[in-house]
């Protein structure tokens, strides 16, 4: 084929657009590239610790910071900075399992909801408002007493209370949609309502879906560390941030790093979602395109 | 002119159940269009044009949009006793449509090529690249440059006169019996109007579909037409050949509507003349007559008696208690 003029002007997709313009944020990309560092560590440290997250060294307890354990240990000897890290594991896995379980519910409950209308999506709204009215603490609660303590139920228990935001979120966006011409134009052209949700109405909306996820991730993350904190979440010895502030509560003013050093990092996780949940929701808002 | 037509509207009436009340959009419209003909429907903002082209495909935003009654036969099936799969058959098909907007009838996150290859996958069966082919194949069509390449473009990188002509691409994919186009030109300027009802003529006579034309420019009318149809407050009031339309309105509102426009064969001195009022509310329309408050030749029968179409002449009508019978 021979080649064509050179276009005066290179094109983007929407979503490279986005990308283009998330990347002027700065905030948001600090956020992104702390999480992005955050999750690589997870993964690599393992391989280059002599520590373990279990083993306990009890010539050595509350030490502060040094040359053998960079953060100190913990009031069983244990070293921090494993503990932490291998914390971030959990606290990533929570952020991400519990939102594809919120996702994976959410997403087509809200959409088969919009895109049906009457009484389908009365009888799944009234579903919906029942789980939204429902306490979420308790609900877990009692959801941990019936699926069991292992760290995937924790994952579920989260999931399963917090799905309802993104049902009515993704139903909102798929009842407005509806409304717009392109929707009766893919009508128009033979296309089915199944057909006509995943392929219009469903796209159209992924913007405030990756949003909203985006931000439900610091809570996720937020209410794991709180049900470790009261004694419902991840089981020791299994490090979890809230479980490290837990345990270092006891001995906070012997040593208070113990305390400080998770929720810090804590704060930092939360902030670093927060503000890339920030910088997409403006490069995705269709207001500020171009 | 004894054919069969293609399309034929009988009676309908599309009603929406609002919480004021029942709005009458379209009240006992028919009408009919041969194959190969384009007729108009004609008429102010909100008098049940686009309602009664949209109720041909059922998309009627139902709650709170309902057909009401009628008949429409489409190629001797009526579209309204159709179950929904087989009217989804149609759609796209046989029959399309030309949208106002093209910017809001195209969807912002797919490519145009994969919004044109949509309908050809559903109702032609192509797939991937055959499918990207025959689309970029529509756009040379319907002069769009550089196809190969834009049909990788979104709708937003397209310009105005562009969208549209891409919304046509589309219209045609599947070459109809029968396009709907709901006002094609109102948001594009006037020199990009004219290039694109050549272009819809011309793609017409060529694939000899049928044109349904829904507008309130009675230039384009006069152009395009073969036969208008003139709808006031969801009836039709008037209905003729383009030429007797123009040259002998029968009723009121055509003649107001024609008074209205500028034109070239009249003195620059000569005012406009607007039609004074407003168009009825179509929840509680007048007794008798619906353009009798607007009307300057209303008599007291016109409060009374709703006038009924009646021939002017041979296959011109008009629906005025006032109008006479044109004797030739």
């Amino acid at each position: 084929m021979t080649v064509a003029a050179e276009p005066i002007k290179t094109y983007h997709s929407l979503w490279s657009d986005a990308f283009i313009r998330l990347r002027r944020n700065k905030l948001a990309m600090a956020g992104g590239i702390i999480i992005i560092i955050i999750g690589l560590t997870t993964l690599i440290y393992p391989f280059f610790t002599k520590y373990d997250f279990a083993s306990q060294d009890l010539n050595a307890i509350l030490k502060g910071p040094s040359q053998t354990h960079l953060l100190g240990t913990d009031e069983l000897g244990r070293d921090v900075l494993t503990r932490l890290i291998y914390g971030a594991r959990t606290s990533l896995m929570v952020g991400i399992f519990t939102q594809l379980i919120v996702l994976s519910i959410g997403l087509p409950i809200g959409a088969i909801s919009g895109a049906n209308g009457g009484k389908v999506d009365n009888l799944l709204m009234r579903v919906v408002d029942v789980v939204y009215a429902f306490p979420d603490l308790l609900l877990i609660i009692l959801l941990r007493a019936i699926l069991g303590g292992s760290i995937y139920m924790i994952f579920l228990a989260i999931g399963l209370v917090s799905w309802v935001g993104i049902a009515r979120l993704v139903r909102g966006q798929t009842l407005s949609i509806k409304q717009r011409d392109f929707v009766t134009a893919a009508r128009v052209f033979g296309g089915s309502g199944g057909y006509v949700t995943m392929r219009h109405l469903i796209p159209n909306s992924l913007g405030p879906i990756i949003v909203a996820v985006t931000f439900n991730i610091p809570r996720a993350i937020f209410t794991e560390a709180a049900l470790t904190y009261i004694g419902i979440g991840v089981k020791p010895p299994f490090p979890s941030w809230g479980a490290m502030i837990n345990d270092g509560n006891k001995v906070i003013f012997a040593a208070p790093h113990l305390v400080l050093i998770p929720a810090i990092a804590i704060a930092i996780l939360m902030l670093s979602f927060t503000f890339l949940g920030d910088g997409l929701r403006d490069a995705l808002d269709p207001r500020l395109r171009r | 002119m004894s054919e069969q037509p293609l399309l034929e509207v009988k009676d309908l009436v599309t009603q929406f159940f609002t919480q004021n009340g029942i709005v009458k959009a379209v009240d006992g419209v028919s009408y009919n269009v041969k194959r190969g003909e384009t007729i108009a429907l004609v008429g102010e903002s909100g008098c049940g044009k686009t309602v009664s082209a949209l109720s041909i495909l059922r998309l009627i935003p139902n709650p709170p949009g309902k057909i009401i009654s009628g008949q429409i036969m489409f190629d001797g099936t009526d579209l309204l006793q159709l179950p929904i799969e087989r009217l989804t058959d149609i759609r796209g098909d046989k029959i399309a449509m030309i949208f106002q907007e093209p910017l809001t009838a195209l969807d912002p996150v797919l490519t145009i090529g994969r919004q044109i290859t949509e309908a050809l996958e559903r109702h032609r069966g192509l797939r991937g690249q055959a499918a990207m082919d025959e689309a970029v194949r529509l756009l040379t069509q319907v002069g769009i440059p550089q196809p190969d390449r834009r049909v990788k473009d979104y709708p937003h990188q397209f310009s105005g006169g562009m969208r549209q002509r891409a919304m046509i691409a589309l219209a045609i994919s599947c070459e109809p019996q029968l396009i709907l186009a709901d006002e094609p030109t109102t948001v594009v300027d006037v020199t990009i109007q004219a290039q694109l009802l050549e272009l819809i003529r011309n793609i017409t006579k060529d694939l000899n579909t049928a044109l349904i034309l829904i507008t309130h420019n009675l230039g384009i009318v006069a152009r395009y037409a073969h036969r208008v149809y003139v709808m006031y407050a969801g009836h039709i009031v008037e209905h003729g050949s383009a030429s007797e339309i123009y040259h002998q309105p029968a009723h009121p509102y055509t003649k107001g509507l024609l008074a209205s426009v500028p034109r070239l064969d009249e003195p620059r001195k000569t005012r406009l003349q607007p039609i004074e009022g407003q168009p009825p509310d179509l929840i509680k329309p007048p007794v008798g007559c619906a353009f009798r408050p607007r009307c300057t030749i209303a008599c007291d029968a016109c409060s009374k008696m709703p006038p009924v179409l009646f021939a002017v002449s041979p296959g011109h009508y008009a629906a005025c208690n006032m109008a006479k019978p044109v004797t030739k």
